[in-house]
């Protein structure tokens, strides 16, 4: 599935269009990957995978962004997909950036990464199986 | 850390460079004003952790963290060791209207 970041992701703004890919070997893994750098690959999860009980809170420029009514918010699954960002470094720890996950509007395929101000959440959520850092 | 108290309309200066201005404060919410040289990023810092997280994460990944990444996935959730939430293009049950 090809989707598109109007505004790009932090650190690489002027990549537009990614392609979504899941291949079932690597399930329940998703792929992001730019159209323009393939180089530039993202290997995300749905963040249920990550945390069942996660509160998602997309801001009103989000939404816009989005092309949702900000008064008529979005249904997780049957509106949109919400996938996190993992990192696995050479022997370090894994994490997933619930700061900021990924927001796809399954209608039109218009994506957003969505950087929330809360502290909620931490850019670097250790997960399960590994120890904390 | 160094802490300084300021009113609105003060400033503080960083460097010789970059001037910030307390624009307007209330008991939940500070106004920032920042002047900076256009090679100075200024960013929120949420925007930042993710941009330097995001470039990190940016690469491809030896077969052996993919196990260890999935790995760590279905531990946490069994129930996805089988089929996890697939993609929508996998996903023909999905509703998908056209645009309105």
């Amino acid at each position: 599935m090809e989707i598109e970041f109007p505004q790009g992701l932090p650190g690489f703004e002027h990549e537009r269009r990614f392609t979504l890919s899941q291949p079932s070997e690597f399930a329940p893994l998703v792929r992001l990957q730019s159209i323009a750098s393939p180089a530039v690959s993202l290997w995300t999860a749905p963040v249920d995978a990550v945390d069942p009980d996660y509160a998602l809170d997309l801001s009103e420029d989000d939404l816009h962004v989005l092309g949702f009514d900000p008064a008529r918010p979005p249904r997780p699954g049957l509106d949109i997909q919400c996938l996190v960002i993992l990192c696995a470094t050479e022997n370090g720890p894994l994490t997933a950036n619930l700061l900021a996950p990924v927001v796809i509007n399954l209608r039109n395929r218009r994506a957003v990464q969505s950087v929330r101000s809360d502290r909620r959440y931490s850019h670097q959520h250790p997960l399960s199986g590994e120890a904390a850092c | 850390m160094l802490v300084i108290r300021r009113r609105p309309g003060e400033c503080l200066v960083i460097a010789d460079q970059v001037e910030i201005e307390v624009l307007d404060a209330t008991s939940s919410q500070v106004k920032l004003g920042i002047r900076a040289p256009r090679a100075v990023s200024v960013l929120r810092k949420e925007i930042h952790l993710t941009r330097n997280q995001n470039r990190a994460a940016a690469h491809e990944l030896t077969p052996a963290a993919m196990g260890r990444l999935r790995e760590s996935l279905i531990a946490a959730r069994p129930s996805h060791a089988a089929s996890s939430e697939p993609v929508p293009d996998s996903c023909p049950g999905r509703p998908s209207p056209p645009e309105p």
